[in-house]
């Protein structure tokens, strides 16, 4: 390798989205969302993988996950596992210039540099000074191909670069036709050989079977006796009706694969509810399989829709189960309420017991009830310092009880 | 801007492996463009039908929906509702529910319209209309 051509950097950029693979890689390596190998791959909380461009770009549009449609927001996307990005890394990628004639493949996450480094056909600067153009790697030490020079037919500038396809097509130079070998200027070249009277043509009637072929200029001669084209018109209506009746019957057989599905071989247990079974049976027809692939494509709409279904099941479920918590916890209070005034209430009766115990003795003990106002009056305030004490006896076993 | 490889994978699968009763080709100017023909489902009102519709995959598809027009006139209560898009969907689950909407009619469908106020109230009558429409406008 010329050393100006690895330290010249190519600027075109890669597409990895776009990029073709050599081998087809495994389905479990495709983003569900743009169905390529995964770039950048991503999980979420419910277990899906895709590439982090893409499920960024779902999420800017709808909180779920494309797959399951559950609840996800930004935060519940991390990196998948390395191991999948190793696996996908590693997925040998032809070279997009494959088209321009570059034949070599590598792993994907080499293709940047390859095209950048190493690819012969990527484009980079040209190699002459003051030259903006941009020329093929392989080319870069040829001599610079953008600078007009002029045509030696027509006298028009044209650039080195397109001289070559210009000589194709200048309107002062002739080809020759390839059927009658006569030349013609170029521009009137196409025309000629619309209809160049020695190209050797099949009769018109030759996709019913006819199988004469002859000079254009001596057709006329051979239709005139061909029974292909006397026949044609019947013909016609016998192909288009056979047409329709194929597709009717490959209609119809698919109808009756999908009624009918045959039966595998060696395992009797053949229940389609299991994804996993009806895609590892080999005993299946192609065609059946595609059917199954059908048959799973719609049962994976119908799944998806009811997951959604269920997770609608679910957030009422929950919803239900809170009301059910804060009914409860509305009870308990209510309850801790009654305690708490039922305990005072207790504790006040107790202190009213105790006075009118109090009351009775007092009075049992004193013979003369009308000694005068000042025993009256003591008695009096007596009783008042004991209600006193009775209430503080109730404050003091509401107290406890609250503890 | 180039086609995205996903549009070129699905389009080649639609036309190797086509949904039975289901025709989808693109245009050949616009690959964005398909052509579809629904087959009307035995046992419904709709059987012997040919319904042509137009599919049109948007810049920003698959983050959006494919846009989709009947262009065959037909009666039915819900047609017009598909089911919540996700990008992890095809243009084939959605000719499929389109196909599935057809053998199923569900005029209890919440954002109904006119026609499935007549299926709830006349069923019989309405199917008629569905099967009679089919036939003047849907049979080829
Ligand atoms: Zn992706
Ligand atoms: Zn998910
Ligand atoms: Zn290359
Ligand atoms: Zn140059
Ligand atoms: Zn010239
Ligand atoms: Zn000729």
């Amino acid at each position: 390798m010329a050393p100006s051509r690895s330290s010249r950097n190519s600027l075109q950029s890669v597409d990895l989205r776009a990029l073709d693979y050599l081998a087809s890689p495994s389905a479990n390596l495709l983003c569900p969302i743009c169905h390529s190998p995964l770039i950048t791959p991503v999980q979420t909380r419910c277990l899906h993988t895709f590439c982090s461009a893409c499920i960024s770009l779902s999420l800017e549009r709808s909180l779920t996950c494309p797959v399951d449609r559950k609840d996800l927001s930004h935060d519940d996307v991390t990196p998948a596992p390395i191991m999948i990005a190793n696996l996908v890394n590693d997925l040998v990628v032809l070279c997009p210039n494959r088209e321009k004639g570059c034949e070599a493949s590598c792993a994907r996450w080499l293709v940047e540099s390859h095209v950048r480094e190493d690819c012969g056909y990527a484009m980079v600067k040209c190699a002459k000074e003051g030259c903006d153009g941009m020329v093929a790697r392989k080319d870069v030490d040829e001599d610079c191909v953008h600078e007009a020079v002029e045509c030696e037919f027509c006298e028009f500038a044209v650039r080195k670069l397109d001289l070559e396809s210009h000589l194709r097509e200048c309107p002062k130079l002739s080809s020759e036709c390839p059927h009658c070998a006569e030349p013609f200027l170029n521009p009137e070249l196409s025309i000629h050989i619309a209809d160049c009277p020695a190209e050797i043509i099949d009769c018109p009637a030759s996709h019913f079977g006819c199988p004469y072929t002859c000079p254009r200029s001596e057709v006329d001669n051979h239709t005139g006796s061909c029974h292909f084209i006397a026949l044609t018109p019947i013909l016609q209506l016998h192909t288009e009706r056979i047409t329709t009746l194929e597709l009717e019957n490959k209609t119809i057989r698919q109808k009756l694969e999908l009624l009918i599905p045959p039966r595998p071989l060696p395992t009797p247990s053949s229940s389609s509810s299991n994804p996993q079974d009806s895609s590892t049976n080999t005993g299946s027809s192609s065609t059946t399989r595609d059917m199954t692939s059908e048959m799973q494509d719609y049962t994976y709409h119908l799944y998806s829709e009811y997951e959604q279904l269920r997770s609608d099941v679910e957030r009422l479920n929950a919803q239900i189960r809170e009301l059910d918590v804060k009914q409860d916890m509305a009870r308990i209070n209510e309850g801790l309420r009654y305690n708490d005034e039922m305990t005072g209430m207790r504790a006040a009766i107790n202190g009213l017991r105790m006075q009118l115990h109090w009351l009775v003795a007092s009075r049992r003990d004193a013979p003369t009830p009308n000694s005068g106002g000042a025993g009256g009056a003591a008695n009096r305030v007596g009783a008042g310092s004991s209600t006193n004490d009775g209430r503080r006896m109730s404050d003091s076993a509401r107290q406890i009880v609250k503890l | 801007m180039a086609l995205p490889k996903r549009i070129i994978k699905e389009t080649e699968r639609l036309v190797a492996e086509p949904v039975p009763g289901i025709q989808a080709v693109p245009h050949e100017d616009n690959l964005r463009y398909f052509d579809v023909a629904i087959h009307g489902p035995t046992q419904s009102p709709y059987e012997g039908g040919v319904f042509k519709l137009e599919l049109f995959l948007p810049e920003d598809y698959p983050m959006t929906p494919p846009k989709i027009r009947f262009l065959t006139k037909i009666y039915h209560p819900n047609i017009d509702r598909l089911a919540n898009w996700s990008p992890a969907l095809q243009i084939r689950t959605i000719l499929l529910s389109i196909q599935a909407l057809l053998g199923a009619p569900n005029p209890d469908d919440p954002l109904a319209n006119d026609v499935a106020q007549r299926w709830k109230e006349d069923e019989p009558g309405a199917i008629a209309t569905a099967r009679e429409w089919t036939k003047t406008h849907a049979t080829p």
